[in-house]
């Protein structure tokens, strides 16, 4: 240890005079670099890597369908005579709807699961109740984030088919909207039930680094047990609501199973845009590839969105 | 400095008793302790109004409280709720979900639960197509976790590396991870296309292919494998890249002052302490694994999955709602739910013997 | 205010085994109205668990607590009347220093905003802090965190201050001047306090009475000069006083105590105080033995002994002394810090006999402390 610090700290100590050192110097030096330039290199190769199928689909979205496509490289940007807009607008044009419905339940069921799994959390951590009660309550919600979903596939449709939800929603068919929506309402109900496991999941995780002492001391200070969650531990998780929120989001707008079993077809006026997506390009003629790719990017904007403004707060949902 | 502090106090006092006055009786009778510490008839007074109102109507919420712990029935509220919906939808579901297995139920007529027996069971072993569809859900989510956790780790090792420009290639790295199943599967499609496909273009300049990714029944898999890996290594990076940073930079150091090469220093010092990392992340990679439907249904829009790609996820959904064989999707359904517990199972009592749970 | 009693107050916590751990073992205190007490003991002793069950934080397992005569126990926190200052300050982080010490008023009572504002800024007056009032905690210092901490405490009026250790977070030189602070504070409300602390020091300078506690149990509740001066046992003369006292396991042959190092004459009450007792410690303070240069030891209570090791304090030198050369058992002794005096040298040091503690060694109860006619009125030197 003391010869090491010996040796950087004091260099025209050394025994090998300033010769020797000039080339240890230049030795490190050389090793350095060429250390440093292999580890670059595989750094952007690796972004290459990532980054070929996004770069590719985004290129053959703005390509003519069959002809740009069959005679570009799949990576080449297309050049004037196969570029065309076309593909980006029949694609919104086909997709457009799904995005509104999407958000008609992505928002509501992503502020519904984040708020209950907070709500969950905190009754968990905070609270003092006896460890072997809790413990299996808090076993079965972190569980739930685990479930293959096929596991309540049948048992959903049977309960959501049983539901008088449609009756129940009369009014608003009344109003106009079609009966189809109540597919949306199915939709949002069942992301909130399946989504507060991995919420409460990533707010306990924040509470039990709460200071102890803190809650303490607003209990002390008069502060009821729904109080403390109201004026302190509320305010003091918006960081981690933010987390939770982008989280779920992109979980939810891209989730396909549950919109295939409760809404079914893309051809439903309550389509979300990833079941649209899914069908998209498929039935015209062939596979029409550029409009595919542009729909994919339609589909994936507000994820996208979403993710390169809030990346740090997504990386540490993820993480967690 | 005293005068001015028993000045302070004097106005303390002041405003406490402006308080007494106004405020009401209950607080009045506390405060009134304060000011006439001595005087027994207004502790008693105090004592009968506190007295009267916890022991008359909370009697139940007491004994509630007594069982379970203090904050019980106050805690109730915030977690109760959450855990009803989730224990009906999940749990409650699940119970079901067996319950319809043991029927004879399909087709448009509802399920009969008077003749429940393991008929669908004896069915789905003597299914060679289920029997792949096992082995190959197998296969993918043990070749997807094992190869996702190593070029993760070395995602982690290369950013770990203080390099520039590092959140950016971090932002880069998990982007495939925030797109939907959807999305992906459009990409790969296209990348795996036969005939301008970049795979197969690239492949083409050393001679290689051209290949059909998806129509050979003997690769699809390992190419769905591969795209997922693609998707996924991002979220095994930033999770490993956790565990490194968590790591004191005395472990370096001192491994360093020990003369280990960097190869050592990662494989004897720096890897073990990733063990608590890698157990979550190949849990959560699992069981994306697992829910690959989304990706399978996207690549063929339809339930019916490339040749030599059909998982159990794939076959459970394809048999209840396109061939509408619910009992038989349900025992299906519950031989992935047993799959998926023997991981999670052994996962959450390790984490319940860390103190985690 | 109000008279705060502690009635064989027992705290058992049950391990997941099923193991009973006794963490609190019937303590009874009284603290007289308006009184500061100090509750001080090592690390694990169930100081804190006895003023969290104050608190209300933690249940009473057995015993009573009173507050201005009627019981406490099996109340919430909130309904004691008592307010808490923590280690950590335990601030609310996202209010500001006024939100922070409003926030108890406005919980706990209906006062209305101008008068819960009136009580704030009075408090921040006594604390001269009130150009802090709309800072953040994160904007603050350790010390001035400390002193919302209190402001939040004082705002609320209450019966009783708890304050857990609230000063081991600061540098020495702001400790020991919130120390004086919290006194006077403490001093001109009048308001009934329980201070915890682990540091004896704390405990001399600023209780009005301190009680001892080691393994859960009460060692001796007193004013600090009695627990000094008239400790009740082995632990409590240990503990109280720095540097500690030094201890000589002795066994009592006639009217000499016996060690393997030396013999010491009992007067008569020694030899009456410890008749019966099978083994005896004998305790004498470092500044209570006089040193010095001129040997050899010519009385029955003075011994020949070598400087191991001299530690200077500037007011006083801490001299380890052996009784032979380069030996391993020493004890201490404290001289004036002018004195010069250096390792090897050889010394005499007397053990007076009016200084001199014994203690039962099986029990560790003490048999004789040392007599009181000049000491009383003096400070004791820590």
């Amino acid at each position: 240890m003391s010869d090491a610090r010996h040796d950087e700290s004091d260099p025209t100590d050394s025994a090998g005079g300033t010769d020797g050192l000039a080339d240890r110097l230049r030795d490190d030096l050389a090793g350095l670099d060429g250390y440093r330039v292999a580890l670059y290199a595989t750094i952007l190769t690796m972004t290459v890597f990532f980054l070929t199928p996004i770069e590719s689909g985004l290129v053959t979205a703005f390509k003519t369908n069959p002809e740009g496509i069959s005679s570009t490289l799949p990576f080449a940007p297309p050049p004037p005579q196969f570029f065309t807009l076309e593909k980006w607008q029949t694609a919104m044009a086909a997709l457009g709807r799904g995005m509104v419905n999407s958000a008609l339940y992505a928002v509501p069921a992503t502020i519904l699961s984040a708020l209950l799994g907070s709500f969950a959390a905190y009754g968990l951590t905070q609270a003092d109740w006896r460890a072997r009660y809790k413990a299996p309550v808090l076993t079965m919600l972190v569980a739930g984030i685990f479930i293959p979903y096929q596991a309540v596939l049948v048992p959903l449709s049977q309960f959501w088919g049983a539901m008088p939800l449609q009756e129940l929603l009369t009014p608003l068919w009344v109003l106009g909207v079609p009966e189809a929506y109540t597919g949306l309402v199915e939709l949002t109900i069942t992301h909130v039930a399946y989504g507060i496991p991995i919420c409460m999941v990533l707010f306990r995780s924040y509470y039990r680094n709460v200071s102890e002492e803190m809650i303490e001391a607003a209990r002390l200070d008069g502060a009821t047990f729904r109080r403390v969650y109201r004026r302190i531990v509320f305010p003091i998780s918006t960081p981690m609501f933010a987390v939770v929120l982008i989280y779920q989001f992109t979980q939810i707008w891209n989730d396909l199973l549950f919109a295939l079993i409760l809404v079914s077809t893309e051809s439903s006026p309550a389509a979300p845009v990833v079941l649209i997506l899914a069908g998209l390009g498929e039935s015209m003629e062939g596979q029409d590839f550029a409009l595919r790719m542009a729909g994919a990017f339609i589909a994936a904007l507000p994820t996208l969105i979403v993710y390169i403004m809030f990346g740090e707060e997504f990386a540490e949902g993820v993480a967690t | 400095m005293r005068d001015i502090l028993s000045s302070v106090r004097q106005r303390l006092r002041r405003v406490a008793r402006a308080t007494r006055t106004s405020g009401d009786a209950g607080h009045g009778g506390e405060d009134g302790t304060e000011a006439n510490g001595d005087d027994p008839a207004l502790d008693d007074g105090a004592v009968v109004t506190d007295g009267g109102t916890t022991a008359g109507s909370d009697g139940f919420v007491d004994r509630l409280n007594d069982r379970f712990g203090d904050d019980f029935t106050e805690s109730a509220p915030f977690w109760l709720p959450p855990f009803l919906l989730v224990g009906l939808f999940v749990y409650g579901a699940i119970a079901w979900n067996f319950v319809i297995s043991l029927t004879d139920y399909q087709g448009f007529i509802g399920p009969d639960y008077s003749d429940l027996d393991f008929e669908m069971y004896v069915r789905a072993i003597n299914d060679s197509a289920v029997i792949d569809a096992t082995v190959n859900t197998f296969l993918l989510v043990v070749a997807f976790t094992a190869v996702a956790l190593g070029f993760g780790l070395l995602l982690a090792i290369l950013i770990d590396r203080n390099i520039r420009f590092e959140n950016t290639f971090r932002t880069i790295y998990l982007l495939p991870m925030s797109l939907s199943f959807v999305v992906t599967a459009q990409f790969w499609l296209w990348m795996y296309n036969y005939n301008n496909g970049v795979v197969n273009i690239v492949l083409g300049t050393v001679g290689i292919g051209p290949i059909s990714w998806i129509g050979n029944s003997s690769i699809v898999l390992w190419a769905v494998v591969f795209a997922l890996v693609w998707q996924f290594s991002g979220y095994t990076m930033v999770v490993y890249l956790a565990g490194l940073r968590a790591i004191p930079t005395e472990h370096y150091e001192a491994a360093r002052v020990d003369g280990a090469s960097t190869l050592k220093m990662y494989w004897r010092v720096i890897l073990p302490q990733l063990k608590g990392s890698t157990i979550s992340a190949a849990i959560v990679l699992m069981v994306f694994a697992l829910k690959a439907f989304d990706f399978l249904y996207s690549l063929v829009s339809g339930y019916r999955p490339p040749n030599g790609a059909d998982i159990l996820a794939t076959k459970m959904v394809r048999e209840a709602y396109s061939t509408n064989n619910w009992a038989y999707a349900s025992a299906i359904a519950i031989i992935l739910f047993l799959m998926a517990l023997s991981i999670i199972g052994p996962y959450l009592y390790y984490e319940y013997k860390q103190g985690n749970l | 205010m109000a008279r705060l009693e502690l009635d064989d107050v027992r705290k058992v916590f049950t391990d997941d085994d099923g193991s009973d751990i006794v963490a609190v073992d019937d303590v009874t205190v009284d603290i007289e109205d308006g009184d500061f007490l100090v509750l001080v003991g090592p690390s694990g002793c169930g100081k804190s668990t006895t003023l969290r069950m104050v608190a209300g934080l933690e249940t009473v397992t057995d015993g009573d607590i009173r507050l201005g005569g009627r019981s406490i126990v099996g109340q919430k926190p909130q309904d004691r009347d008592i307010a808490m200052v923590f280690q950590s300050y335990a601030l609310y982080p996202h209010m500001t220093t006024r939100e922070n010490m409003s926030f108890g008023l406005e919980e706990s009572t209906d006062m209305a905003d101008a008068e819960i504002d009136e009580r704030v800024e009075n408090a921040a007056d006594l604390l001269d802090i009130p150009e802090l009032l709309d800072r953040k905690p994160s904007e603050l210092s350790g010390g001035q965190q400390q002193r919302v901490a209190l402001g939040r405490a004082i705002v609320r009026e209450p019966e009783v201050f708890l304050m857990d250790e609230p000063l081991s977070n600061l540098d020495a030189k702001l400790r020991s001047q919130m120390r004086t602070e919290l006194q006077r504070i403490q001093e001109d409300l009048g308001t009934t306090t329980v201070y915890v602390t682990h540091d004896q020091t704390e405990a001399m300078t600023m209780g009005d009475r301190i009680a001892i506690l080691d393994g859960g149990e009460l060692q001796q509740v007193g004013t600090p000069l009695e627990c000094y001066h008239r400790p009740a046992n082995h632990f409590v003369a240990g503990f109280i006083g720095e540097p500690a006292m030094n201890f000589f396991d002795a066994t009592v042959e006639g009217d000499r105590l016996v060690t393997d190092r030396f013999e010491y004459p009992l007067t008569a009450d020694m030899r009456e105080a410890v008749e019966g007792a099978d083994g005896v410690t004998l305790g004498v303070r470092p500044e209570d033995i006089e040193v010095t240069a001129d040997g050899p030891a010519s009385d029955d209570d003075e011994f020949d002994t070598v400087v191991d090791v001299v530690e200077p304090m500037g007011n006083e030198n801490a001299v380890y002394l052996g009784f032979e050369a380069d030996s391993r058992d020493t004890f201490v002794a404290t001289v004036g810090g002018m004195r010069r005096i250096d390792a090897g040298e050889s010394v005499v040091a007397r053990f007076p006999s009016d200084a001199v503690h014994l203690f039962d060694a099986a029990s560790g109860d003490a048999l004789h402390n040392r007599s009181l006619e000049d000491a009383a009125d003096t400070e004791p030197r820590i």
